[in-house]
């Protein structure tokens, strides 16, 4: 009954969220024209509509990845970014745009790097057969530094206008949604959601200890492959058709378990849910707080992010 | 009728070090067994092993004379339970959900919350008079509730044997006896077999059935307290010279004194 009362919840935020960021930006409509659906106020909310499910869909995917990973790594410090697909994204990327794709218009590029990074620091963090939790940890670690010494490579050498669109890649935007998008990233979502959710109570006996769920009958080794893995594919997807967002994935789960409780199968769900909505109202901004002009969505959630969390960090204490 | 547990010739390794080689026990239904043996001998892996965190490399272990790695783990941990000598807990959890968890072998995808498992849970907490800590976060308890906790979640699993890794170390005198006789109490209604590792000579004189020493990965003696816990064999296990005496109460009680030359 909570669980249901609190999940309502976070679709409310949701809504909230949503109804703003279509009547927000370099043309503002009243809420009245939105409901009341002339012609002009139709036209203008149909080309907001893919940037804001765009939106909500990598902020789920963040948001439920962190929550996720952070419950099977047993640390509240965890994020989709730490474990090398953040790096080997945007390593992906680079090189597209330095063979002359941008990665705006080619995602693929991007999600082979996310996607092959994560598999490679799997590869690392294995050891006689089982996959050590923290190991994976320090292969992220070694992952992002190795990919960022290759980015400084790849942008000491590519053109002023190449280096241009990798760093505004980069820092995270949303401005290239299109309907075609929001289907390819609505499976990715779909799937991960459906799968860590059947992982749930599992999760909350990860997150009391890898050996405590040994010890009441989980095959921890599949679960860690299954959880790692559906995390992985919905950073990499989240990330090849928005780049790096950072604070979302750390940043929602914290919030949702203060709502929410650490009971994973409330708090996936609600920080899905949540991390959409952050991110659809953080879109709102970046778009309309200088419009035309619009800032990288990256630099909004970490705006926002980072005084919420030291708030949160103050308030436990 | 075959032992609850049979370890024959049970090998286990982290990585390069040998924790467990060729350890031998069998350990009777509804007996109280004390495994003995210095710090590194295999105690706790014996433990792990059983309770499927630590996967044997050679050897067997029997559950009720069935080998236990053609036993589904989920299947096993529904008949051993395991309690782990600290938890370190960085998210909130209450004592209910806690154990909650116990259930969990239990139920259809993990996932225990039925009204049944909730009214299985609180009448554990009662058994073991923690329910008033229902609503308690478990990471501020203190050591002796965190043992009748963890009890009260074996109890609540329904598990036929339990485990237990050095239930006493850390404890007050208060909190230990009346954690000892908890455990005394819940084993004989219940009937369970339990084993404890332990590095107290006496409280492994005082409640066990039966001693099992361990030095190395291997079983040096099995049998009750009188015949185990003599100068002789503690020398062997622990390279300590010590002798018996008997208190006012006329209970054998172990007095180590020197280390063995």
């Amino acid at each position: 009954m909570r669980r249901t009362a609190t999940v309502a919840g976070a679709f409310v935020l949701l809504a909230v969220a949503a109804t703003i960021a279509l009547v927000v930006g370099g043309v503002h409509l009243s809420l009245r024209e939105l409901l009341a659906g002339d012609e002009s106020a139709r036209l203008v909310a149909s080309l907001r509509a893919p940037r804001v499910l765009l939106a909500s869909l990598v902020g789920a995917c963040l948001a439920l990845a962190g929550a996720a990973l952070q419950a099977l790594l047993k640390n509240p410090l965890a994020d989709p970014f730490l474990l090398g697909t953040s790096g080997g994204a945007a390593v992906g990327a680079a090189l597209a745009a330095l063979a002359g794709f941008s990665p705006f218009v080619s995602p693929a590029a991007a999600f082979a790097g996310a996607v092959g990074s994560s598999l490679a620091v799997a590869a690392l963090a294995r050891r006689g057969g089982r996959l050590d939790l923290q190991r994976l940890l320090l292969a992220g670690l070694i992952a992002n530094a190795f990919f960022s010494a290759v980015l400084l490579a790849v942008f000491s050498v590519a053109s002023g206008q190449t280096a241009r669109t990798m760093l505004f890649w980069m820092m995270g935007s949303l401005a290239d949604a299109t309907p075609g998008r929001v289907l390819a990233l609505a499976p990715y979502a779909a799937a991960a959601l459906v799968v860590l959710v059947a992982y749930a109570p599992r999760l909350n006996l990860f997150a009391v200890g890898e050996e405590n769920a040994a010890a009441l009958g989980v095959d921890v080794e599949s679960s860690k492959r299954v959880v790692f893995l559906a995390a992985s594919l919905a950073t990499g997807a989240a990330v090849a058709f928005a780049g790096i967002i950072g604070f979302v994935g750390l940043l929602v789960p914290h919030a949702a378990r203060s709502v929410a409780g650490n009971d994973q199968r409330t708090l996936l769900p609600v920080s899905a849910i949540g991390g959409a909505a952050l991110l659809v109202a953080a879109d709102a901004v970046s778009r309309s707080a200088f419009a035309p002009a619009e800032l990288p969505v990256g630099a909004v959630t970490a705006a926002i992010g980072a005084p919420v969390f030291a708030w949160l960090l103050l308030r436990s204490s | 009728m075959s032992p609850a547990l049979e370890a024959r010739g049970l090998r286990a390794a982290y990585g390069a070090t040998r924790a467990l080689d060729g350890f031998d026990a069998a350990i009777g239904k509804g007996e109280l067994v004390a495994l003995l043996g210095e710090n590194g001998s295999g105690k706790s892996t014996f433990l792990k092993v059983a309770a499927r965190i630590v996967s044997p490399d050679g050897g067997q272990l029997l559950l009720d004379g069935v080998p236990l790695d053609s036993i589904g783990r989920r299947e096993s941990a529904r008949h051993v339970a395991y309690l782990p000598q600290n938890l370190d807990l960085v998210f909130p959890i209450r004592c209910l959900d806690l154990v909650l968890q116990g259930r969990a072998p239990h139920a259809r995808g993990f996932s225990a919350d039925s009204e049944g498992d909730r009214e299985r849970a609180l009448e554990a907490m009662r058994a073991c008079d923690v329910v008033g800590l229902a609503d308690r976060d478990a990471s501020a308890l203190s050591g002796g509730e965190r043992r009748r906790v963890l009890l009260a979640r074996a109890v609540a699993q329904d598990a036929g044997i339990w485990l237990l890794d050095e239930p006493t170390a850390g404890l007050d005198p208060r909190h230990r006896l009346e954690f000892l006789e908890l455990l005394a109490r819940t084993h004989a209604s219940r009937g369970t077999t339990v084993v404890l590792v332990t590095h107290e000579i006496d409280l492994a004189g005082d409640i066990a059935d039966r001693v099992v020493l361990i030095r190395r990965g291997r079983a040096l003696a099995s049998g009750p307290p009188s015949e185990t816990l003599t100068p002789e064999r503690l020398r062997g296990t622990f390279d300590v010279e010590s002798r018996i005496e008997t208190d006012g109460q006329g209970r054998r009680r172990v007095v180590p004194y020197a280390p063995a030359r």
